[in-house]
């Protein structure tokens, strides 16, 4: 154990020199992560609003391919699904123009299936009181949707739906596998150059954690917006 | 103003309403009394089609709606609808708008009407049923006399012909049945018609034109409040009257 200890070279833990030096390289991969973030959580909600709806609606064959759909994307791995849209799909001669438009593809249509499942129960813990009385001040369906359910499903998805966003944020590490030049493939690179492996994952680490804290602060401003009308007595 | 004919309603096998005929004239205030599970919301719900009843007529207003056999025009349906108002045992007001915002939401998404006439005419309503210190405030940080208020409000101001209520009162703490049961009855002294589900025999007495009883899917007894509450004539109606009163 002391001995251990004694052999751990210090100066190859952390060296803040090279964190320092690489640092716009890697703020400029983060921006690639943060680009791809964004783009898939926003495809990401809207098929997801498209699913929810069609896992809740009356017709089976809208319910059932959704439901497999919903089950698929659950029940499998993001990467493995990332390596067969980049490495399967050209066998069948379908190849996306560059590995970015492959990985937002990919997390979108993966992350789709999670928004799906919080949009639903949020659109569902709404009561029947809410479209009854709209009902009857004779608001049609998607009026009660948009002005009555969808702002009340809101505030309840939005806790669920930031935790979504922080593992699309993160998934997006998973692009670096199909060589997407996000900020996890830089660390990765100058790591192989420096064989400063522990220096450059920690100050990539670091650099996702301060955009999820970013992020978090977000949700803290949307939730407090949304919360205004609850009583807190 | 309403007129019904031979109105039918089943859950599955269950038949709530068998055989439903009434008429109700313009300017009357109608109670509908009997026991629970009799299907008083039931025929409520229907009058307003948050129920589809499965046979016979409803006229209200201009609109008639045949609901025997053939396909029911959505049309129609929606027509209808226009011509009652509901207010809920559990007020359902949105709790996402203030008072004012809940009361001009329908005509101003439904109607399109310009925003400034409406909250002029909501926060005169709002004065009317007492809410207009309040029209700021969400529902949540109101007490359920006041929010029974404002969804009356919120009804009136779509100027349905008929105001329907269920059991406005069932759901608030005793000491708040007054200000609303008072807001209804001013509401009858200006003509409003309204049809109102009630276990509340006094206010029945002061404030209805014209008893219902309901027993089994029928209405069993109707007429004149006095005669009703006071001088039931069929047994069904003086055994129901004497559990209430004892
Ligand atoms: N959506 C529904 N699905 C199935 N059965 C229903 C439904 N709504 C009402 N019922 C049944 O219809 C019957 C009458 O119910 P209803 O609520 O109309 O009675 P009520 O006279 O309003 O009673 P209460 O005084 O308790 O409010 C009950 O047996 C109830 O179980
Ligand atoms: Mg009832």
């Amino acid at each position: 154990m002391i001995e251990w200890f004694k052999n751990i070279q210090w100066e190859h833990l952390y060296d803040p020199q090279l964190a320092w030096d690489s640092l716009p390289f890697l703020l400029d991969a983060a921006k690639i992560t943060i680009f791809i973030a964004l783009i898939s959580m926003f495809f990401a909600l809207i098929l997801g609003l498209f699913l929810a709806m069609a896992r809740m609606s009356n017709f089976w064959f809208l319910r059932w391919p959704a439901r497999i759909y919903i089950s698929f994307m659950r029940g499998t791995p993001l990467l493995v699904f990332l390596f067969i849209l980049y490495y399967g799909l050209p066998v069948i001669g379908i190849q996306f123009d560059s590995p970015i438009t492959a990985g937002i593809v990919g997390i979108s249509l993966n992350f789709a299936a999670y928004n799906a499942e919080v949009i639903r129960s949020a659109l569902m813990s709404v009561s029947r009181g809410q479209w009854e009385s709209a009902a009857a001040l004779q608001m049609g369906y998607w009026q009660t949707m948009r002005r009555i359910i969808i702002p009340q499903a809101t505030r309840i998805a939005l806790p669920p739906t930031f935790n979504i966003f922080l593992d699309v944020v993160k998934g997006t590490s998973l692009a670096s596998v199909i060589t997407v030049h996000e900020l996890l493939y830089g660390a990765h690179l100058i790591a192989g150059r420096t064989y400063e492996s522990m220096t450059m994952y920690i100050t990539a680490a670091l650099i996702y954690w301060v955009i999820c804290i970013i992020i978090g602060h977000f949700q803290e401003r949307l939730e407090k917006r949304y919360n205004r009308y609850l009583n807190k007595t | 103003m309403i007129y019904v004919k031979h109105l039918k309603k089943s859950f599955g096998e269950n038949t709530v309403l068998e055989s439903i005929d009434f008429s109700v004239q313009k300017g009357e205030v109608v109670c509908l009394i009997g026991a629970s599970g009799s299907g008083k919301t039931t025929l409520l719900r229907c009058l307003n089609l948050l129920e589809l009843p499965n046979y016979g007529s409803i006229t209200i207003g201009d609109q008639a709606v045949n609901f025997s056999g053939k396909k029911l025009e959505k049309k129609e349906l929606k027509e209808l609808r226009k011509y009652s108002g509901m207010v809920f045992q559990g007020f359902h007001l949105f709790p996402h708008k203030t008072v004012i915002e809940n009361i001009i939401e329908a005509p101003l998404i439904v109607q399109r009407r310009k925003r400034d006439s409406l909250v002029i005419e909501g926060e005169k309503l709002l004065k009317k049923v007492g809410m207009f210190e309040h029209k700021d405030k969400y529902p949540d940080s109101l007490s359920g006399g006041q929010q029974q208020r404002a969804a009356i409000a919120r009804s009136l101001m779509m100027n349905p012909e008929v105001l329907l209520f269920d059991e406005p009162t069932s759901a608030l703490d005793p000491q708040l049945v007054r200000e609303v049961l008072r807001v209804i009855e001013a509401l009858a002294k200006e003509g409003q018609t309204m049809v109102i589900v009630t276990h509340e025999m006094n206010f029945a007495k002061r404030v209805a034109d014209k008893v219902f009883f309901m027993d089994e899917g029928y209405i069993v007894e109707s007429g004149n409040a006095k005669d009703v509450l006071e001088t039931p004539k069929k047994q069904r109606t003086k055994e129901f009257l004497q559990l209430l009163s004892e």
